[in-house]
């Protein structure tokens, strides 16, 4: 028997941080600590999946099947799964699934993955998840913006699964209906105590009495956590003790939606050690617990993969937040788009290929029929770009009708000399200089007529 | 090697509108006083024009696209008309184009007329028409010609207060034009306090969004004093094309216009031209923001590559110096409305040559030089004219 299970993992929390004392002050109510990660106005859950994902394909994972699971997609019809596809440049020899409807719906994505390698293919599943709660809510304290990504096969597997239990049911604790902007909840001891515990631990008891794994063999736990309060009670029912419960960084990145599950997860990856079991659950109308062995394959993991705190900018005020984050779609100004030419650009435009010339060497973008620097016209093949590079010039422009201003318009000259023409994102423009190493990111650009518009921009590493 | 067009081309009229905010001229209202002024100036009836050339760039409201916005306007009909369009060097262009006719023998005498009406548009600056969806999204003209400005500023180690000079000076020349935008001088401080539009450009370093016309009445050279004693002649015309696309060219180092020494060295050798700032009395120059004026001294030939900002420093460039660059205001002050400009620096350098200039008169001009920029550098023309 193969082993199966985790072969690659990544995660995306964006750089964006609302101190939660912004919406105390602007409601004029106490608020708890810490603050919230929240995306930037051209971030959404399909942008930050993209994000997460890439890694993983940037690797050389090819994968037969990829899923995608979120409560927040951007479109309701037309396949975030295969839009995601196409962003990520995997060969359209693919099967993908959109998953949602549930905050389960992360953990349901690897259920139905891990399924699917037992059959002998291999799954890239990316989550994200970007709710809203309502203004002057608790759910707008807590709410934040996160993704992850796993890479599931049976070659090189750095986390075995060991097992899978599954509880569902309907129950009232966390709805949005299709008319609603925000997510409504009854928050009590009722939906803590007979919700939540009672779902997560009967699954999770179930899994291990299955596995015949006794709680204190648990090395870690990774929960879904509503509140960022009420996993421990679960962690206390399932006799597992306090130290060994992964913190879900709730004081910093706020409740992270389906991502949550695999989101930790790639968090307690980093810190294991081959042997080290791990319980994993994610929540929502019943429960997924999950058991997953770490193997020795784990030491070549390069370096740890979720250090988001790094780069962090903080939004400076209730309104600029509440301004950006739904001002594209509230500044709709993209024309009608042609499906002829967004077809016909796809490789240019989405999957980000440039031409290479096999004459002079160069990789340039666009496309192009006649190579720039030598003419040659012999050969040109189509290349994915690089994705890294650095600020060969820039200006701040305060013409351009953006949300927020500056713009920061760039020239990124990309590893290996490839000329690149963006906005940067993510910075502060004060701070812009030629010579600074960016990264090329998936952003949404524009919105309007009937659509949303994705194209590139760059970001300081 | 092709047949040289050096002085076979006359300007014999020349006419131009108030640049400026025109909020009660139509396209065509400012079309037909430009045309006609410059018929009247050549003194030659509308019969005569045996073709025409119109320069617009960005059609609006049904103005400005095809023949027929010139045709219309002044009813001309029953002749060949041609718009050009050709990034901001569409005026000159479309002049150079007429040049071309009259000095192969397809027609005698022709009008030339360049026309924008930019300020009855719904968004501020230039709209990005037929721009690509996605590639250069967040781009704007002043966004365009700022990242060649860092770029220049990290190799030649200048800073704003250098560009600050181009701006006092033109619009110094400005307050003397009657038919500039703009007729107030500023002060280097005044430039360098200004709102930044995108860095380093401040309000102060960018053109303004102007509407306007101007027009021309050529001929053949031989048949000048028919018309007038004073015609001036083409004695040099040059145009050059480069990448539309300069910040995807792996080998473009964004410090200056190639296009600009390309186009200009080709008028110089037709108008036989080897000492630029010795035989060049002024100069018209596309200085749609600060930078590239200093840019252009150096593509131009007037100074090495890195010296422009010297040549400014030095007051070469003013109305007193030893080559005048600008002397109308220039697109600082005169105003840029785009497809006309470049008819208006040949209007400016015509009336230069006949010394009618006024108070912004330079002495003894005897040879002028104009040159129009399009795009992202990617188009320069360049015309070189002399008293006959």
């Amino acid at each position: 028997m193969d082993t199966l299970g985790i072969i690659g993992y990544s995660a995306y929390v964006p750089r964006w941080r609302v101190a939660r004392k912004l919406l105390g002050d602007a409601w004029g109510a106490p608020a708890p600590a810490g603050t919230k990660a929240v995306g930037n106005f051209d971030e959404d859950a399909l942008t930050m999946a993209q994000a997460a994902a890439w890694p993983l394909v940037a690797s050389g994972f090819r994968p037969d099947a990829l899923y995608f699971a979120s409560t927040t997609a951007p479109f309701w019809q037309r396949s975030p799964a295969s839009l995601l596809a196409a962003h990520c440049d995997l060969p359209p020899v693919l099967a993908t699934a959109d998953f949602g409807g549930s905050q389960r719906c992360g953990t349901a994505a690897l259920r139905a993955a891990l399924d699917s390698v037992s059959c002998g293919r291999s799954v890239l599943v990316a989550v994200a998840d970007t709710r809203d709660g309502k203004p002057e809510s608790a759910e707008e304290m807590l709410f934040g913006d996160g993704a992850a990504a796993v890479a599931l096969g049976a070659r090189n597997v750095v986390a075995e699964i060991e097992g899978w239990a599954s509880r569902a049911g309907d129950f009232l604790d966390e709805w949005r209906r299709d008319i609603d902007p925000h997510v409504h909840s009854f928050t009590s001891k009722f939906s803590a105590t007979r919700g939540y515990v009672e779902s997560v631990t009967a699954a999770a008891r179930e899994l291990l009495e299955a596995a015949g794994v006794p709680p204190g063999a648990i090395s870690r736990v990774v929960l879904a956590s509503p509140d960022g309060r009420v996993h421990q009670e679960a962690a206390r029912a399932l006799g597992i003790s306090p130290e060994r419960v992964e913190d879900p960084r709730v004081g910093e990145w706020g409740v992270t939606g389906c991502a949550m599950p695999l989101l930790l997860m790639a968090r307690a990856l980093d810190q294991a050690s081959p042997g080290d079991l791990i319980l994993m659950a994610g929540y929502g109308e019943g429960a997924d617990a999950l058991l997953w062995r770490v193997t020795d394959e784990i030491r070549r993991r390069p370096r740890p993969l979720v250090s988001p705190e790094a780069l962090t900018l903080e939004y400076p005020s209730y309104p600029v937040w509440a301004k950006l984050r739904h001002g594209l779609r509230d500044a709709a100004t993209a024309d009608e788009m042609s499906n002829v030419f967004w077809q016909r650009e796809e490789s240019q435009n989405v999957r980000l290929h440039g031409t290479f010339c096999p004459q002079c060497g160069r990789l340039q973008f666009p496309i192009t029929r006649v190579c720039g620097v030598c003419r040659g016209r012999d050969g040109l093949t189509e290349k994915p770009l690089p994705r890294t590079g650095s600020v060969f010039t820039f200006t701040k422009d305060y013409l351009y009708e953006a949300l927020r201003q500056p713009t920061v318009m760039t020239v990124v000259e990309l590893e290996g000399g490839t000329r690149f023409l963006c906005q940067m994102t993510d910075c502060d423009p004060e701070r812009v200089e030629i010579g600074m190493k960016v990264e090329l990111v998936l952003r949404r650009l524009r919105e309007g007529a009937s659509l949303h518009h994705y194209y590139w921009k760059c970001r300081p590493l | 090697m092709s047949e040289s067009l050096r002085d076979k081309v006359a300007v014999i009229g020349v006419g131009c509108t108030k640049f400026g905010d025109n909020f009660d001229a139509s396209y065509e209202d400012m079309v037909v006083e430009a045309a006609f002024a410059a018929m009247a100036d050549a003194g030659v009836e509308p019969e005569r024009i045996e073709a025409a050339w119109l320069g617009s760039y960005s059609p609006y409201g049904g103005n400005g696209k095809a023949s027929v916005s010139l045709a219309d306007a002044i009813r001309l009909y029953d002749r060949p008309i041609t718009r050009v369009e050709n990034y901001c060097a569409t005026g000159t262009d479309a002049f150079r184009n007429a040049a071309m006719a009259v000095a192969a023998g397809a027609c005698d005498v022709a009008l030339v007329v360049g026309a924008e009406k930019l300020k009855d548009r719904p968004v501020r600056g230039l709209a990005r028409d037929a721009a690509h969806p996605y590639k250069g999204d967040g781009l704007t003209a002043p966004g365009m010609m700022a990242m060649a400005a860092n770029r220049y500023f990290h190799r030649f180690s200048i800073g704003r207060e250098t560009l600050a000079k181009v701006a006092v000076k033109n619009h110094h020349n400005g307050s003397l034009n009657p038919k500039a935008h703009f007729r107030m001088e500023v002060t280097e401080e005044q430039v360098l306090k200004a709102p930044i539009i995108a860095w380093p450009y401040g309000l102060l370093d960018c053109c303004p969004t102007t509407d306007g016309a101007a027009a021309a009445v050529i001929c053949r050279a031989g048949m000048a004093h028919e018309f007038r004693q004073d015609p001036v002649l083409v004695r040099g015309l040059g145009l050059a094309v480069k990448t539309g696309r300069p910040w995807y060219d792996p080998c473009d180092d964004h410090v200056g216009f190639p296009a600009t020494g390309e186009a200009a060295r080709a008028a110089y050798r037709m108008a036989g031209i080897a000492n630029p700032v010795g035989e060049i009395d002024l100069a018209e120059v596309h200085d749609c923001f600060t930078w590239p004026e200093i840019t252009h001294y150096e593509d131009l030939g007037f100074c090495p590559k890195g010296a422009g900002a010297a040549f400014i420093a030095e007051g070469r460039s003013a109305l007193t110096g030893d080559l005048p660059v600008n002397p109308s205001g220039g697109l600082k002050s005169f105003g840029h409305p785009i497809g006309a400009t470049g008819v208006r620096m040949i209007y400016e350098i015509v009336t230069q040559l006949r010394g009618e200039a006024g108070p912004r008169q330079v002495r003894g001009a005897a040879t002028g030089l104009v040159h129009n920029l399009g795009g992202p550098g990617a188009v320069a023309c360049v015309v070189i004219l002399s008293r006959n």
